[in-house]
C-alpha cells in the first residue's frame, strides 16, 4: 500500500455534553479515492470540518503528511485542498477574481497556475464572468478549482457532484480519478450518491452516528454483492430447508413459512430443480437484495439518527 | 509580513468589488458638493466675506466698544462676548485681518460630514466578518495556511484603511469644492482659538487636519466596537445597531451619570478629544493622558474580545 497521507486517530467531539463524533481511526494513502457516506446526521460534515480545522477537536488527533492539524495546523493545512459543503464564492466578484482571491493566501500561486486551473476545470469562457451568474455546477467547478490551486496532496471534496449535469459529473469523475492515478492525490469524497461512489471510489468509509461502522474497498463490497439474498417461499418447509442448506454454503433461516438465504444469481436454477426433484411445492423464490446500495442501508439502518 | 499585505490586498479588493461601497463614497460627495451649493446659491456666507475690507481695524474696534457697553448691560453673554473681544483684540495687536469666507472654512464646516463616515465605517466594521459567514466564505477562508489572529488583524487593519481613506476623500473634497465655490486661500492662514482663557494662533492646515483626526476618535472607537459585536455574535444588523445607538446616545449617557464618581471612565466621557487642544473639558478631572489612556483601554478590551471568540470558535453553520 502507498504511503498513509491523512491520519485520523481515535478523532472524537463532544458538543454540549453530546458525543457527535465517538472515536474515529482510519488512515487515506496517497493515489486513492475514498469515499465518506453516511447519513444526514451521521456526524460527515462536522469530520471534514475537524479534518481542515475549522472545528476543534475534542480528543484525538489528524495528521496530514506528517504535521498534526492540532499543533501545527498551518504545516498541514498547507498540503489540503477542500470544499466543506458548498462552494460558496465571493457572488460579487469574478471567478477569476475568486481565484486570485485564495491564491494570495498560499505562497507560490502564480498567475499561470490560475490560467491553468481555469483550464482544468473548463471554465476559460466564463471566468471573467460574476459568480453571482453562474450555475450550480459552474459554482461548483469553481469550487474544485479553488482547491487545486496550490497542487495539495490531499483534496477534500463535500458533495463534488452535486449540482452538476450528467456529462458534467462524468467529467469531474473522470477528473478526479486521474488527480488520483497520475499526481498520487488523496481524494476524500462525501457523497450520498451511492451509484457515484461506486464508480469513483477505491474504498468506502461508512459513518453512521458519529462512528465508522464499515470501511471497505468498493471491489470487495461488489464481489459479495453477487450474492443477492432470495425469499424462498415453499411447502413443506423443513425439507425445503434441508435442500437449501445443502445446496448454498451461507447462512439459511426460517422467517415464518418463508426461507432466506444468499446465493449467486447462477445457483438459483439448480436449486428449485433440486427443490423440485425432492417434491417440494414451491410457491414463489423472490430476489431481494442486489446492489450496492442496499448492502449500505442494511448498515446505516433506514435513516436513524440518534 | 508580505502575506499580511496580500491579505489586506484580498479584503480591500473584496470591499471595493462591492456596489455599496461605491454607494458610500457617492453619498458622502452628494453631501459635500450639496452643502457647498448650498450655501453658495443661499449667499449668506459671501456676505461676510465683504466685511474684510479696508478699514477692518476701525470695524473691529467698533464692535469691541459695541461688546463692551453689551457686557455691561447684559453680564450673562458675559464669557461669549469676552471671547470675541479677545480675539478682535489680539488680531489688532498683531495685524492680522479677519478673513473672509474661503475654502478653509468651507473644510472646517465638513468635519460634521465625519458623523457620516463614521455610520459608513461601523457598517463596513460590523460586515466584513459577519458577511463571511453570510456568504458561507469563511470556511474556504480559514482553511488557508494563515493563522485566525492574522486574519482578524488583516480585516481590521482594512477597516481602518476604509475610514482613513474616507476622511481624506472627504478633506480632499470639501477642499476642492470650498476652492472652487469660495476662492482658494493659503494653508499658512493662522486661525485663532481660545485655550485656557489665552487666545492662541495655528496654520489653519494643521488646524483643520488635527481637527479631522481627533474628531474621528469617536469613529474609531464605534467602528471597533461594531468590529467586535459582529465577529462575536456575526450579526452585522445587530452590531450596526447596537453601535449607532451607542453613538447617538453617548452624550446623554454620560450627561446621565456625570455626576457619579465613575462617570470619567465611560467610554464617551473621553471620545472628544478636541477639548484638550481648543477648549477647557467638559469634565474637570479629565486629561488628555487620562482619556488616551481609557481609550486604549476600551480598544484593548474590544479587540481581545473579538480575538477571543475569531480565534477560538468551531465554524458552523448555525
Amino acid at each position: 500500500m502507498s504511503e498513509a497521507v491523512m491520519e485520523l486517530k481515535n478523532l472524537k467531539k463532544t458538543i454540549k455534553g453530546k458525543p457527535i463524533i465517538k472515536g474515529l481511526d482510519f488512515t487515506i494513502h496517497s493515489g486513492e479515492v475514498f469515499g465518506f457516506l453516511g447519513p444526514n446526521g451521521a456526524g460527515k460534515t462536522t469530520t471534514i470540518r475537524m479534518m481542515v480545522g475549522l472545528m476543534q477537536m475534542t480528543e484525538g488527533d489528524v495528521v496530514i503528511k506528517g504535521h498534526s492539524v492540532n499543533s501545527s495546523y498551518k504545516e498541514a493545512i498547507r498540503h489540503v485542498g477542500a470544499i466543506v459543503e458548498n462552494p460558496e464564492m465571493y457572488p460579487f466578484m469574478s471567478g477569476r477574481k475568486n481565484l486570485v482571491h485564495y491564491s494570495r493566501m498560499i505562497p507560490g500561486v502564480t498567475k499561470e497556475r490560475i490560467d491553468e486551473v481555469v483550464r482544468l476545470v473548463g471554465l476559460e469562457n466564463r471566468a471573467r464572468d460574476k459568480v453571482s451568474k453562474y450555475s450550480l455546477g459552474m459554482r461548483q467547478r469553481l469550487g474544485i478549482a479553488q482547491a487545486l490551486l496550490h497542487n495539495p496532496s490531499v483534496l477534500i471534496l463535500d458533495e463534488p457532484t452535486n449540482g452538476l449535469d450528467p456529462s458534467g459529473i462524468r467529467e469531474i469523475r473522470s477528473y478526479i480519478r486521474r488527480l488520483a492515478a497520475d499526481e498520487g492525490v488523496a481524494v476524500i469524497v462525501s457523497s450520498h450518491i451511492l451509484s457515484e461512489m461506486e464508480l469513483m471510489c477505491d474504498r468506502i468509509g461508512i459513518i453512521k452516528n458519529g462512528e465508522l461502522i464499515s470501511i471497505q474497498s468498493v471491489q470487495d463490497a461488489l464481489k459479495e454483492t453477487d450474492k443477492k439474498e432470495v425469499l424462498l417461499e415453499a411447502e413443506p418447509v423443513n425439507e425445503a430447508e434441508m435442500i437449501v442448506k445443502e445446496a448454498v454454503d451461507g447462512k439459511v433461516t426460517v422467517h415464518g413459512g418463508e426461507i432466506v438465504f444468499t446465493a449467486k444469481r447462477d445457483e438459483l436454477p439448480s436449486i428449485v430443480n433440486q427443490l423440485v426433484a425432492g417434491s417440494v411445492n414451491v410457491y414463489s423464490v423472490t430476489v431481494t437484495r442486489s446492489t450496492l446500495e442496499d448492502k449500505f442501508l442494511d448498515l446505516i439502518g433506514e435513516g436513524a439518527i440518534e | 509580513m508580505s502575506n499580511f499585505i496580500q491579505l489586506i490586498k484580498n479584503e480591500q479588493m473584496k470591499l471595493y468589488a462591492q456596489v455599496s461601497t461605491w454607494v458610500m463614497l457617492i453619498l458622502i460627495a452628494v453631501f459635500v458638493i450639496g452643502m457647498g451649493v448650498f450655501f453658495k446659491v443661499d449667499g449668506m456666507m459671501s456676505d461676510d466675506s465683504e466685511q474684510a475690507g479696508e478699514n477692518w481695524e476701525q470695524q473691529l474696534e467698533a464692535e469691541n466698544e459695541q461688546l463692551q457697553t453689551e457686557m455691561e448691560e447684559e453680564p450673562g453673554f458675559t464669557s461669549m462676548n469676552e471671547e470675541t473681544l479677545e480675539m478682535n483684540q489680539y488680531r489688532l495687536d498683531n495685524d492680522i485681518p479677519p478673513d473672509g469666507y474661503d475654502v478653509w472654512d468651507f473644510v472646517q464646516e465638513n468635519r460634521g460630514n465625519i458623523s457620516i463616515i463614521s455610520l459608513l465605517t461601523i457598517i463596513v466594521a460590523a460586515s466584513i466578518i459577519a458577511n463571511e459567514y453570510k456568504w458561507g466564505t469563511i470556511k474556504l477562508l480559514l482553511i488557508r495556511p494563515i493563522s485566525r489572529t492574522k486574519i482578524l488583524a488583516a480585516k481590521y487593519t482594512s477597516v481602518l484603511i476604509y475610514a482613513l481613506t474616507m476622511l481624506l476623500f472627504l478633506y480632499l473634497l470639501s477642499f476642492l469644492t470650498g476652492a472652487a465655490l469660495f476662492g482658494f486661500a493659503s494653508p499658512a492662514e493662522p486661525y485663532l482659538f481660545m485655550k485656557d482663557g489665552v487666545v492662541n494662533e495655528a496654520p489653519i492646515f494643521q488646524h483643520t487636519a488635527a481637527q479631522y483626526l481627533l474628531s474621528s476618535v469617536n469613529l474609531l472607537m464605534m467602528a471597533t466596537f461594531a468590529f467586535m459585536i459582529s465577529t462575536v455574535f456575526r450579526n452585522s444588523a445587530l452590531a450596526i445597531g447596537v453601535a449607532i445607538f451607542l453613538m447617538m446616545s453617548g452624550n446623554t449617557i454620560v450627561s446621565f451619570f456625570a455626576d457619579k464618581e465613575w462617570a470619567k471612565y465611560i467610554l464617551f466621557a473621553n471620545t472628544d478629544l478636541n477639548q484638550f487642544f481648543t477648549g477647557t473639558p467638559m469634565i474637570s478631572d479629565l486629561t488628555l493622558g487620562f482619556s488616551v489612556s481609557i481609550l486604549i483601554a476600551y480598544l484593548f478590551v474590544f479587540l481581545g474580545l473579538a480575538w477571543v471568540f475569531f480565534t477560538k470558535r468551531d465554524v458552523t453553520n448555525a
